[in-house]
């Protein structure tokens, strides 16, 4: 008989603890309009997936943002667009994206609210080699010459214009077949094995090129050589905070915020 | 299908099996000798490289062997030779990862071997190297091998130091692990699933035989 009573409790103990735990989860969001007039308010974290090559420029946004707007706080993921697109397929938290290439907004078409979409940044790629280079190629018809070279890999969008750009200039297939590229699986990756001197040159953008001191800009692609490097942002549909992420969003497109976006070098669309 | 990985994978996986072998039973030998304080400390050294997390020893080998890096520099100016990205850097990645499992179980083995035959040896006049050699190897034989096999398949499965050390390059530096990565990030699922396959066909071998390896010492 006590034994039943026993069990009896402690059942009734664990039910108790989980609809406390239940009922926690659900206070919150009727305490949400209750919070802003507080000053110990809950923060409202908005989490950005963004591009690596806006690494920079994004950081300083966010404390201009978050001194501006101090019940948010802005969490970012910054990898190769493509990693970034695999991981919102895949179930990521996420409300707003900012990818550095159309082919990856493009595959989320059926995930993102469609008039939230925009185009944000225009973006240049260039030629870097390292630093301390003795004899970096001038040029990209200079390529063929190189002993290595570090390009994104194919699911990465400066990989993509890399391709392109290489194609148009007909050297693309004589770089494969020696044996001279090594791939890399986002923007900074190729820029840290330049900036290592570990390859002769590599492919990156022109804002990569402006955060890191241990590389040297050697030449800008030529405008027709490859598909202009345009970020398209949007608001994801299943955002757990559609609101504020719009309102971030608005904000990317401000002057204020287009400042920082400038003194790393990229341009408007 | 290349076959280029495979090939590569298996050559940088021997040859620095072969390296971490005659290191790790060296090393072994030496420590066994030693005080137990000072096994201790050799202990805790020797074995980091297995419990760190493969891209810590990658970027600890990025800046050693690096064109700028303490070992990578002089290998430049010597012989006009850039260790990273190339497959020698993946030798050096392996090497370092396996070595762990090597030393620990030949020292393993040395421990376990009956003292007193090596002291009746010497009683017989032997020397120290002829004991090593033609005494206390051949006797551990098999818990040598089965490290040896054991640091045969970390070599293979090795892909945090060398994608970082080695980089991607079809056709010269890539490995089994990295094409599965390269292949996944690009969308091409049924060429990956070969190679995880033929990884698997591999390491399903490789396990068998320390399996069988074990068995025959009881």
């Amino acid at each position: 008989m006590i034994q039943k009573i026993r069990f009896a409790a402690y059942s009734l103990a664990a039910l108790m603890t989980l609809s406390a735990c239940g009922g926690s989860t659900a206070a919150p969001t009727q305490e949400d309009g209750a919070a802003e007039q507080n000053t110990a308010a809950e923060q409202t974290e908005l989490t950005v997936f963004a591009a690596a090559s806006l690494t920079e420029s994004l950081t300083a946004i966010k404390e201009t943002y978050e001194t501006a707007y101090p019940e948010i706080e802005l969490i970012f993921n910054f990898d190769s667009s493509g990693t970034l697109k695999t991981q919102i397929e895949e179930g990521a938290d996420c409300d707003v994206f900012i990818s550095a290439g159309q082919k990856q907004m493009n595959a989320l078409e059926e995930l993102i609210t469609a008039d939230s979409r925009v185009d944000l940044l225009k973006n240049t790629v260039v030629l870097v080699a390292p630093k301390a280079a003795q004899n970096p190629p001038q040029d990209f018809t200079a390529l063929n010459q190189v002993d290595s070279i570090a390009l994104g890999n194919s699911d990465v969008p400066v990989g993509q214009y890399s391709q392109e750009i290489l194609e148009y200039l007909g050297i693309w297939d004589k770089l494969n077949a020696d044996g001279k590229i090594t791939f890399g699986s986002n923007v900074k990756e190729v820029t840290a094995q330049v900036a290592a001197g570990a390859v002769d040159c590599g492919i990156v953008y022109r804002t990569d090129a402006a955060s890191e001191p241990d590389v040297v800009v050697t030449a800008e692609a030529p405008a027709d050589s490859y598909s202009p490097a345009i970020y398209p942002a949007a608001v994801l549909k299943d955002a757990p905070h559609p609101e504020e992420a719009q309102a971030f969003l608005d904000y990317l497109q401000t002057d204020d915020a287009m400042q920082a976006f400038s003194a790393v070098g990229f341009d408007r669309p | 299908m290349d076959w280029f990985p495979l090939w590569n994978s298996l050559r940088i996986a021997t040859i620095a099996t072969g390296i971490t072998f005659f290191l790790g039973i060296f090393a072994a030998h030496e420590i066994s000798k030693r005080s137990r304080a000072a096994k201790g400390f050799w202990d805790v050294l020797l074995t980091i490289p297995m419990v760190l997390p493969p891209t810590v020893v990658g970027f600890f080998l990025l800046r050693l062997l690096g064109p700028h890096g303490l070992i990578g520099a002089r290998v430049l100016e010597w012989f006009q030779v850039k260790i990273t990205m190339t497959w020698y850097a993946s030798i050096f990645a392996s090497v370092i990862v396996t070595f762990p499992l090597m030393y620990r179980t030949a020292r393993g083995a040395f421990e376990s071997y009956d003292r007193r035959i090596l002291d009746a040896a010497r009683t017989l006049g032997l020397s120290e190297r002829y004991i090593f050699w033609r005494i206390l190897l051949p006797g551990c034989r098999k818990g040598v091998a089965a490290g040896a096999i054991l640091a045969f398949a970390r070599g293979l499965g090795e892909y945090g130091a060398t994608s970082m050390v080695s980089g991607y390059t079809p056709g010269r530096t890539a490995t089994i692990s990295t094409t599965v990565y390269q292949l996944w990030r690009e969308g091409n699922d049924a060429l990956a699933y070969q190679w995880v396959f033929v990884n698997l066909a591999i390491s399903f071998i490789v396990l068998m035989s320390v399996n069988f390896m074990e068995r025959k010492k009881r």
